[in-house]
Order: structure tokens, then sequence, then C-alpha cells
């Protein structure tokens, strides 16, 4: 069987940036790109911001700002309608995420002598009018490698409270759900405490966000209420570890989905991925904690 | 209504954990814990299968409380007080000569039931390994020379030696068991940056 390599990655991402480029106008949907891509959607989101170092919503964004920029340079087309183009249904919302792109008005931008710069990006991939790119530069890995361990894992059993909201607030189901199940002597032993996350906060609004806190538990663990009980399925994980607070677990989802995957010549499962964490964050400072992620392989 | 704050008993009690690596004395009061006591080289089995059943007490104890709307706290950090029966040096000692008892500091109004409910919880999930070794005791330590290690755990003996130094010009000696206040946790933290508080009761020499 062949192995999956980093061209193989790179080609796949490309042919959403050049779809992307091709359908500025369209609603560009987390599912469709994926499954150009071939991606399952619960991990495209997160390979796509660590290869291409931006998410796909501000892709997207910045591909229609670059447009409307040329088209400022090379039309007389009214601002309005340039705004339109792009997006925005006003003429202030445009002015305003242009002028945060590219550090000046979309009339200053006009009338400057100069073709202006495009803004960095580190993909290196910019609007081109007809000629989508033909590549990108790939994020590489930082200075020191990331250290990943490919574990076989049985299947775990856990009792579960879901949360809908933004993950930034997901403490307070934890802070309910714990002592439910802590009365009942659930937390003794080798109990794990894990987190699922089954939507991509850049597709999903904030109030419709799912997420699962859980907490392994016997075959005599009855849910009850609120509380459910789920299996994550066993089978090979490549398992890495995130040194520091909660809000930055993105950036080391964004690294292993999207830096080590794509070198290790391997492929994920369509399940989500979980996160077990290591410390009580009551007793334990932000930049100390520990969180174990895993990613399913296929 | 408004919630009262969780308690965090390192700010509260701020002054008994404040330490620098040059020893100094502090006075302590009576301070409550659950315990759990055994023998045998850190790290090894026994010690391992306490600091869970240690845990797994302090979290039900504390969740059975927060459940039933009384007031929330911090589970605190792991501490231990370290000793052997024998005359020797303790460093000395074969590793699975030394006694331990395994502490984590609790708020004054934990009461023996908490502790009783506690474990009985944890039996009826079969997590009671062990469970009925925690006990729940006061330590009254009193005058003590206290400082930061920082390094290793097995290059204590060096700031004990600065410790030992400081209480002999204060004509104090030690008296009482070793007792360390583990700040780091060493599954992040590289072993020449553990941070370590060490304190020692002590008493007026010749006493």
């Amino acid at each position: 069987m062949r192995t999956v390599t980093l061209q193989d990655y790179k080609r796949r991402v490309l042919r959403v940036l050049v779809h992307i480029q091709q359908h500025l106008d369209e609603v560009l949907a987390l599912d469709h790109l994926a499954g150009l891509a071939c991606f399952s959607p619960y991990h495209f989101h997160r390979i796509f911001k660590g290869m291409v170092g931006e998410t796909l919503k501000e892709h997207i964004r910045r591909l229609r700002l670059e447009r409307a920029a040329t088209q400022l340079k090379l039309t007389r087309r009214q601002v309005t309608y340039i705004a339109l183009d792009a997006g925005y249904q006003s003429h202030e919302a445009f002015t305003r995420s242009f002028r945060a792109l590219f550090g000046r008005s979309p009339s200053a931008y006009r009338s400057a002598k100069r073709n202006p710069p495009w803004p960095e990006a580190a993909s290196g991939v910019h609007f081109a009018a007809g000629k989508p790119a033909a590549n990108f530069i790939a994020a590489q890995p930082r200075n020191k490698p990331m250290e990943v361990k490919i574990k076989p894992m049985p299947p775990l059993r856990v009792a579960f409270m879901r949360h809908l909201g933004p993950y930034s607030t997901v403490g307070a189901v934890w802070d309910r759900f714990l002592p439910v199940l802590g009365k009942e002597g659930v937390l003794g032993g080798d109990s794990m405490l894990l987190g699922i996350c089954h939507d991509d906060p850049e597709a999903t609004p904030p109030e419709k966000l799912r997420y699962d806190a859980c907490v392994t538990v016997e075959e005599s663990f009855v849910p009850d209420g609120e509380i459910g009980v789920q299996i994550i399925a066993g089978g090979e994980y490549a398992m890495t570890t995130h040194f520091g607070p909660y809000d930055k677990l993105g950036e080391t989802y964004s690294q292993l989905l999207g830096q080590w995957l794509p070198r290790s010549g391997r492929e994920l499962r369509a399940a989500p991925c979980f996160e077990v964490y290591l410390n009580d964050p009551e007793g334990t400072a932000p930049e100390d904690l520990l969180t174990d992620i895993y990613a399913p392989l296929a | 209504m408004k919630t009262l704050e969780k308690i965090d008993l390192y700010k509260l009690h701020k002054e008994e954990y404040a330490a620098a690596r040059k020893p100094a004395l502090v006075e302590l009061p009576p301070a409550s814990y659950l315990a759990i006591s055994g023998q045998g080289a850190p790290g090894g089995e026994s010690f391992t299968a306490s600091i869970g059943a240690l845990y797994g007490m302090a979290f039900t104890i504390k969740m059975r409380r927060k459940f039933a709307g009384q007031r929330d706290y911090a589970v605190c950090k792991l501490e231990a007080q370290w000793w052997s029966d024998s005359a020797a040096c303790f460093t000395e000692l074969p590793k699975d000569q030394w006694q331990w008892k395994l502490l984590i500091r609790t708020p004054e109004f934990i009461t023996r039931a908490d502790l009783d409910e506690a474990a009985a919880a944890l039996r009826k999930r079969g997590k009671g390994a062990g469970v009925e070794r925690v006990q729940w005791e006061t330590l009254t330590e009193g005058t003590c020379v206290q400082a930061l290690h920082v390094g290793p755990y097995d290059r204590e003996g060096e700031t004990v030696a600065l410790m030992q130094a400081f209480a002999r010009e204060r004509q104090l000696q030690f008296h009482g068991r070793h007792h360390e206040i583990y700040l780091s946790d060493p599954r992040r933290v590289p072993a020449e940056k553990l941070k370590t508080i060490l304190r020692q009761p002590v008493r007026a020499a010749g006493g």
C-alpha cells in the first residue's frame, strides 16, 4: 500500500485553494470544501489552518478583499459595488475590513501612485484574476519538532454532559458535571477527564458549538437525565501533549493536523479528536496545564 | 444570590507558603490535611497507589460538598512528610525503607463524616482500594525552618544542609519530620527547575 505523502496533502489542499479562487462569488461551505479535498469535515479546518497558516474563513475573506483591491486599481467601479462583490452589505464594514488588511482605506488605495503591496500571507497565495494558485507554501514545523506518539487505544466508555456554546465557556458544564459524578465516587481510581469538540468554531455559530465533557466510567454506570454515555472508538491515535492554557489548544491542534500529519504518511479517521486533561485547572496555573490531544488515525 | 468566592488555601495562608532559596523561620498554626502513610521508594507501586487513593478521596469529598451547595474550595497541591525509624542518615538508607505520609491540605470544615461518605461512594464504584487508609488529621508544626529547593528531588540534601546551618546559627535543632510541598509538576518541569518548599520543624538546641 502506498503511503500518503506531504505532496498528496498539498495537492488536496491546493484543490481547495483553486476552487476558492474560482468561486469567490459563491457560498463556500466547509463540508463541500472538505469533500473536494477528501478530508473528513471533522478535521479539515484544522488541517487547512495548520498547512495554509490562516483559517479557511480568513483565507476566503483575504482573497475577496484582494480581488476588491484589484478592482479598485483596474476599474472605475463604485466602491459600494466592489464592497457588495466582496460580500459586504455596507460601505462601512467593507472599509473597516479593507483597512485592517491593507492599512489604508479603499479610496486611498485606489488613488495611490504606486501599487501598494499585497498583505502578508505565509502560504504565498494571492488573488490573481484568471490565474488561480498553482502551488502554495505549506507551513513548516517549528524549529523544535513536535513530539507525537502513535498510541493504540482501547474503546473508552465515558459519561458525558453536552455543552452548547462558545468553547471558551465549557468550564461551566464541568462545574455542573463533576459534582454530580464526584458525589457518586466516579472520580476515584484511574478515571480520565476528556473533552470532545465536535464542531469547527469557524464554520459554526458560537451558540451551536457542541462540546462533550467526558469522564471514563465502568460498565455499571447508568446514564441519567442530562448525563449520557458514549463509547469513544478504540484504535490507533496520534497523541501529542499541549503545554499551557486551554485557550491555546487550537494552535497545537493546527500543528498536529497541519504540520505533523501531512509528513507522517498517515490519514485521519472520520471521527472527532479528543483531549485528555491531566491536571486540575482549579489548583494549577494556566501556563502549567497539561493536555494530551488524540487524533484518530485511519 | 451572590455565591461565596471559592476558597484558595494558598492565598488564605500566603505567609505559610512564602519561601526563598535562603532559609527563613516561619511560625505555623495547626493545619488540617488528608493523609495517607506508607513505606517504600517514591514512584514505587505502593507510593503511586496511595497518591491515587488520596486524590480520589480529595476530589470526591470536594465534589460531594459542592453538589450539596456547600462552600467550594480548590484541591491543594501534594505535600509529604519523610522519615525513617533507623538512626542512619535518611538519604543513605535504601529507598524501600523510606517512610512517608502523603498530604493534601484541606479546609478546617471537612469532617470525619465527609471522609466516611466519600470512601463509601468510592467503594460502591469499585474504586475503594486504599481509601480506608486515608485519614483526616491536624499537623501542629509550630516553628519551622523553611526554604525553597530548586532542582531534582535527589539533590534536596544541599538545601537541607543550608537549613541545618541556618538553624545552628540560631541555636535551633531539627525536631520532627521533614516536610515538603511540591510546587512543580515533574511531568512538565525539567528536573533542574523543579520547585519544592522544604519545611523542617525546629526547637531550641539542647532542649
